[in-house]
Parts: structure tokens; sequence; C-alpha cells
């Protein structure tokens, strides 16, 4: 057995990875469909591939729906 | 990189919020609706909470930061993202609760605010940045020793002659010495985004150079 893992951590970039700006207008609806119970995969694969590989997007929005769940949906009044 | 189906592709489809809650968020934060200061006053106080709990949850990479001087960035935080979404609010067309999309200006207000402390506090000295970094970073594995030698001295010899200087510069520093993408994109005086891609084309480039000198590494899936 070699390194393989070792390398394709250090090496990670998967094809179909959307980038960090294409997360950023659709991070409310990809957060939206995981509160209610859906695979946000089938609308933003792209975005399920950069989560898993970007420390800074995923720390984004894992703070986005710590914030929508632990807070909730307040209303104005 | 590929593309998603944006919000922008999908706001015909939607229209006005379809959730009460959210209408009303939305139409009492227009200046001249009568319950305007109370909706301003009521989406800072949540977003204020919102950023102070999302720093805690950073604070490890706020060092020396605690108390009310976390409160004091939760307060700027919350400012800044009122004045944001105040500003955008006629964009906001219902695709999630108004409040989800609400938080996500606070959240990037928190992320900017954490990286420009980072830097401030302990910006990324490139002398300090090394390759030598490389073997750390496959360490504490098993694996044959002579061809993970082999493979170690292709992947060094890969970084220094078949990266661009920039590609060399980020993948150093991001994926050996562990500087957080938006650290170094104030270091560099560019944005999360264009650091990815350099990283990712560093990536990429590494493994096609890996893979011509007979040892390919499929990508695992799952991870």
């Amino acid at each position: 057995m070699t390194d393989l893992h070792a390398f394709d951590e250090l090496l990670r970039a998967h094809d179909g990875d959307a980038g960090c700006d294409a997360g950023v207008p659709i991070m409310e609806e990809y957060v939206e469909m995981e509160l209610r119970g859906q695979d946000p995969s089938t609308r933003f694969p792209g975005t399920t591939i950069h989560l898993r590989v970007c420390p800074g997007c995923r720390a984004d929005h894992d703070g986005v729906l710590e914030a929508a769940r632990r807070f909730g949906d307040v209303a104005p009044e | 990189m590929s593309r998603e189906p944006t919000s922008q592709s999908t706001r015909a489809l939607s229209g006005v919020p379809r959730d009460p809650t959210s209408r009303r968020w939305v139409a009492q934060l227009h200046a001249r609706h009568p319950r305007h200061d109370q909706a301003v006053a009521k989406l800072h106080d949540m977003l204020r909470r919102a950023a102070l709990h999302e720093l805690h949850r950073r604070r490890g990479q706020l060092p020396g930061l605690a108390g009310p001087e976390l409160e004091d960035v939760a307060e700027q935080c919350a400012n800044d993202a009122v004045i944001n979404i105040i500003k955008k609010v006629d964009d906001f067309r219902g695709l999630s609760r108004f409040t989800t999309w609400a938080y996500k200006f606070a959240i990037f207000e928190v992320s900017a605010k954490v990286a420009r402390h980072s830097w401030r506090h302990q910006p990324p000295g490139t002398e300090a940045l090394t390759l030598e970094r490389l073997p750390d970073a496959l360490a504490a594995r098993p694996g044959d020793q002579v061809e993970r030698r082999e493979q170690l001295e292709t992947l060094t010899r890969a970084v220094a002659d078949d990266l661009t200087p920039r590609q060399r510069e980020v993948f150093v520093a991001v994926a050996l010495n562990d500087v957080p993408i938006d650290v170094l994109a104030l270091e560099l005086q560019s944005n999360r985004n264009a650091i990815y891609k350099n990283l990712f084309d560093a990536r990429r480039r590494l493994r096609a150079s890996l893979a011509a000198a007979g040892y390919p590494i499929a990508e695992q899936e799952g991870r």
C-alpha cells in the first residue's frame, strides 16, 4: 500500500468543483434545502464538491446553517 | 471548474417571497414603512447574536480576542450586515426564508473580519513558508518507504519546476503551511476565489506531473 490517500488529500482537485464565487449567491438556497432535509447536491453538485475541499467556504456554509438552526426564523415584530 | 444554477436563473420562477414572515421583513425594511425602525432594530439584534455565536465558533483564529472585544466585533458585523441587507432588500426573491438570507450577510462579515484580524496579527511572512513541510504533510502514514520517497522527490521537483510562481506560492502557503485562504488573499491583495483557483490549478498540474512520472493518483470518492 502506498500513500495514495495522503497524496490525494494534499492534491485534492475534483472534477465539477464550482469554486468559491458560485456558492455565494446560492448559499441560502443550499442551506434551506438542508434545513428541509433535502439533498442540495442534486441541485448544486458543484458546490457540494467545493464545500468538501475549500475550508473557507465550508466555514461560511457551516456558519449560515448553524445560525439558521440555532436562531431560527425570527419575525420582524 | 463547473457552474451552478444561479439565483438569477431562478428568479423568474420565484417572484416575491412565499412565506408571510419573509414578506413582512421585506415590507418593513423599506424606509417608508411605519415599522421600519423597529424592524431594523430587530434585524440588528438577530444578526448580532448570530455573529457573536459565529465568532465564538471561530475563536481559534482570533487569538487575544475575548469577552467585550468579541462583542464589539459582533456589533460591527451586525452593523455592516444590516446596511448591506437594507441596500439589497429588493434583491431578495424568496428562494429561502428571509432570515436564512440575512444570516448569510452576518456570517460573511464575520468571515471577512476574522481573516483581517488573523492577517494583522499573524501575517503569513513568505520567508516562513517552506516546501520542507511536504514530507510533514504526508507523514505518519503507512506505505512503502522507497516508493514513497520517490513520489515525494517527484512531487518536490514538480512543485519547484512545473508550477507558475503564483501557483507555487499559493500551494506552499495553503496546502503545506496551513495558511487560511482568506488570510493569503489579503496578503496577496487578491480574493478567495482567485486564490482557490490558483490552488486548484496547482493541484491539477501536480497530479499530472506525478502521473507522467508513473505515479497516477486516482481521486478518492466521497471525500
